[in-house]
């Protein structure tokens, strides 16, 4: 009896340690991981896509200028398949009054990005709907099943972060916003050319999508699909488009960027690279977006409560940050 | 399957639960059918099944044989037919090479350009070791030291017991017969000491081998640009990158073993503490080097042929140096064979065998003039200094001859000894760019110190038991502490390669 009550209490300390060690390894920030850091229904919106969301839509510049939150459900590359789990993920944790789902990784269906798979995962806590993920990503994916246990316990590849622990644990992202200040000068595609590709979505596609706009119906949920603005080829430009009048036919509103002049986006300045908006673009694109979320959407200011806070201290440490890598201000741009 | 992978883990808990689960008598056939599985799992086909089956019925069936017609002379053409069968299986898979090789060498002396090569069919896993744990079976029961075997069922789990497959230890029937065969029950000491045997092994192998091997091959496979210095660091650091890693995989094998209420013979016993090389191999892979003594050098010893040789040269040099004669004649084939036992390459026989055999003849021949040395300059042969001495050129010696085992081959091994001589500037600025940042190399140096300690204290006890006998904190902390370095400062998961197993290979 006294062995047995000696094993149990042995297993428990060395499961507190394992999961303390595990935090505390975990070490890799990430716009996930940032949107896992705020307090439970604090969020007024809630952004789900792939970099076209943490690198375009500006949180903190957001905040600053309407006083409403955001977080960024949103990751490197990440495959369509995960939309509708991502939706019911936020919900665990945040009431938000409007999701945006950006459509700019609809053709991120094959999996075959082992990193991409990782940085969705490995920052969600242990559940049901977590393994539900897992599960849907590596059947869908080349990994070889024997390397599919890696998957399902991050510590075996967070347990080597100790060795490189102070440049890994620095976080550069402002409430899930990346900042990138580099500029490439992209020739601009023609607008109409929106209007004339359009192809089918391929069934991984179809049914992440229908999978997704099922769930928003069932549980009535206010969302917005963003396009976002890039350079696109006629196979992408097509997945949009077939995407967009699938979205459409159900009554659900889609926001081409690409079609909006009021954005003024300068391809020559605004483009960090051909797929991704810079610094510059980023601010462009926040400001127009913020406006008509705040106008279209009951969203609460909270700039004089003391409970948001960090929001301004994270705003304050973005602005000193693009005065050190760019030389403007925010007001500047 | 290795040793350090999630499914081994698996396998081992499946096992040990059925094992402990089904009704007693039926303990060994629950090993038997774990064996198979861990023996065939992996590469199933008819030519594996071939080879096994070839070895376990020549062993089977002639140690019935020779225990039917005992003390007939037909016992001895048995066991020499039981003997051939096994080694012409060990020799077609293994060594077929190595004769070709000599054979082009040979033609190449006399102007003669052959080309002559095969390849092989693949080795069954564990084949070295099963080959000559069933010949020393059919031997001990040719000598009268143990009945054999009569169930087939009961002789095949001999042969194949799955912990032995991968790095041995080498197991001899008269010890393991009760052992593998009686009853246990579940003993929860047995599984909290080969609990802790087993992340011993693990410490070893995950922590320090794997970042030795890191340097090691870096240095290795660049050898020419990196000279001098590292080179000599690299020689140092893969002798005992090959003792973690073979002996932390003893370590994992006897763990798992000891849960089983099965224990194994040990096969280490704190080789770097030796103060010669003779006494570094009775420490270092043990249970080879007594099976070779008991099967090959002591029958050779009284051989006909050594025995002749014993009696001219006695009349030609008198009878001192004639004993020494036939002893390092007998010395050299078995150490040849130490050496072919690795693999059939001359890399292998130089470096495990003929430079082991020279290391310890001098170590004879100079013996006594040593010995007066020591007299004349009044050193104390005891004292801390002249050990630690003893042991570092012990070491040094060592280490030297496994630039060979290490080495991709001969000539290979010819020039990383060159170029060991070859000094350049800047090893001090740069031996943190050789694969293991600082903090790597500070855990690894931590973790040798750890080893080394543990080694010490392992030479006057068991360091297991010891740990048993601390009050419970103490045991806890010590416990834990084992526990996350492993999982910490191991190099597992997706990050690194697969862990390489040195042993597995032979």
């Amino acid at each position: 009896m006294k062995k047995l009550r000696n094993t149990i209490i042995f297993f428990i300390i060395f499961i507190i340690i394992f999961l303390l060690i595990g935090k505390i390894l975990h070490i890799k920030p990430n716009a996930i991981h940032n949107f896992y850091k705020e307090p439970k229904n604090s969020l007024d919106v809630v952004y789900i896509g792939s970099s076209n969301a943490y690198v375009y839509f500006n949180t903190v510049l957001a905040y600053e200028e309407y006083g409403f939150t955001t977080g960024m459900m949103a990751s490197d590359s990440q495959p369509i398949q995960v939309l509708n789990y991502l939706l019911k993920e936020t919900r665990k944790r945040q009431k938000p009054k409007v999701y945006v789902i950006d459509l700019g990784h609809i053709h991120h269906y094959e999996n075959d990005e082992i990193g991409a798979i990782r940085k969705i995962i490995d920052e969600m806590p242990f559940s049901l709907n977590r393994l539900a993920i897992t599960k849907k990503l590596l059947n869908e994916s080349f990994i070889d099943k024997k390397d599919y246990i890696n998957y399902y316990f991050s510590f075996l590849l967070y347990h080597s972060t100790w060795d490189n622990f102070n440049n890994l644990k620095q976080n550069d992202l402002y409430k899930g916003y990346l900042l990138e200040k580099l500029t490439t000068s992209i020739i601009p595609q023609e607008k109409e050319n929106w209007n004339d590709n359009v192809s089918y979505l391929n069934s991984i596609q179809k049914e992440a999508l229908d999978k997704t706009i099922k769930y928003i119906k069932d549980e009535n949920l206010e969302v917005i699909f963003t396009v976002p603005v890039k350079v696109y080829d006629t196979t992408k430009m097509g997945y949009i488009n077939a995407a967009t009048k699938i979205i459409e036919d159900n009554n659900l509103k889609v926001i081409n960027f690409n079609t909006i002049d009021e954005l003024k986006i300068d391809y020559a300045h605004d483009l960090y690279n051909s797929e991704h908006l810079n610094v510059y673009g980023a601010t462009k694109y926040t400001r127009y977006f913020a406006k008509y979320l705040k106008e279209n959407y009951d969203l609460k200011d909270h700039r004089q409560d003391k409970k948001y806070s960090s929001w301004q201290k994270e705003y304050e440490r973005f602005t000193k940050s693009l005065k050190k890598l760019t030389g403007y201000n925010i007001e500047d741009i | 399957m290795n040793l350090t992978t999630f499914s081994f883990l698996l396998f081992c808990i499946i096992t040990l639960l059925i094992y402990f689960i089904v009704p007693k008598k039926g303990q060994w056939f629950v090993l038997l059918l774990s064996s198979l599985y861990f023996l065939f799992y992996k590469d199933f086909n008819i030519g594996t099944l071939f080879y096994v089956l070839v070895i376990f019925l020549a062993a089977y069936f002639s140690a019935i044989f020779i225990d039917k017609y005992a003390h007939k002379k037909s016992a001895k053409w048995f066991l020499i037919g039981g003997i051939f069968l096994i080694l012409s299986q060990l020799i077609l898979l293994k060594y077929v090479n190595l004769f070709l090789v000599t054979i082009n060498h040979i033609g190449s002396l006399f102007g003669q350009s052959i080309n002559l090569e095969i390849t092989p069919p693949a080795a069954p896993l564990g084949i070295s070791y099963y080959s000559l744990i069933m010949i020393s079976y059919i031997i001990d029961v040719y000598r009268g030291l143990c009945k054999p075997q009569k169930n087939p069922l009961k002789c095949a789990l001999f042969m194949t017991y799955f912990p032995i497959l991968t790095s041995g230890p080498f197991i001899r029937y008269p010890d393991m017969e009760k052992k593998l065969y009686t009853k246990h029950k579940f003993n929860y000491d047995n599984l909290c000491r080969g609990l802790i045997r087993i992340l011993w092994g693990l410490f070893k192998i995950l922590v320090i081998s794997q970042r030795l091997g890191i340097i090691v091959d870096t240095v290795y496979q660049n050898y020419s640009t990196y000279s001098g210095l590292y080179i000599i660091m690299a020689v140092l650091f893969f002798t005992m990158q090959l003792y973690t890693n073979f002996s932390g995989s003893i370590d994992i094998i006897m763990g798992v073993s000891k849960i089983m209420g099965i224990e194994l013979p040990e096969n280490f016993h704190s080789p770097f503490f030796s103060r010669t090389i003779t006494e570094l191999w009775r420490n270092w892979h043990i249970t080879l080097g007594a099976w070779l003594k008991d099967y090959v050098f002591y029958p050779l010893m009284k051989s006909n042929l050594i025995q002749k040789i014993g009696t001219k040269t006695k009349k030609l040099f008198g009878k001192k140096v004639s004993k020494k004669i036939t002893l390092y004649i007998s010395m050299l084939i078995m150490w040849i064979l130490i050496g072919a036992w690795h693999s059939g390459e001359y890399k292998f026989i130089i470096g495990s065998g003929i430079l082991q055999f020279i290391y310890m003849v001098f170590e004879d021949l100079l013996a006594p003039i040593v010995k007066k040395g020591c007299k004349k300059l009044r050193i104390n042969p005891d004292s801390f200094g002249y050990k630690l001495y003893q042991c570092l050129r012990t070491y040094l010696l060592f280490s030297l001859a496994m630039i060979f085992f290490r080495a991709s081959s001969v000539s290979n091994a010819l020039e990383i000894i060159k170029n060991m001589f070859i000094f350049k500037p800047g090893f001090f600025t740069n031996i943190f760019n050789l694969g293991l940042n600082k903090a790597n190399f500070v855990v690894l140096i931590f973790c040798l110190i750890i080893l080394f300690i543990i080694e010490y204290l392992q030479i006057k006890e068991d360091v297991i038991e010891d740990l048993f006998t601390q009050n419970i904190v103490v045991r806890w902390i010590l416990i834990y502490a084992l526990i996350f370095a492993v999982l910490i400062f191991g190099m597992y998961g997706p990050k690194y390669d697969q862990t390489i197993f040195i042993y597995q290979q032979f």
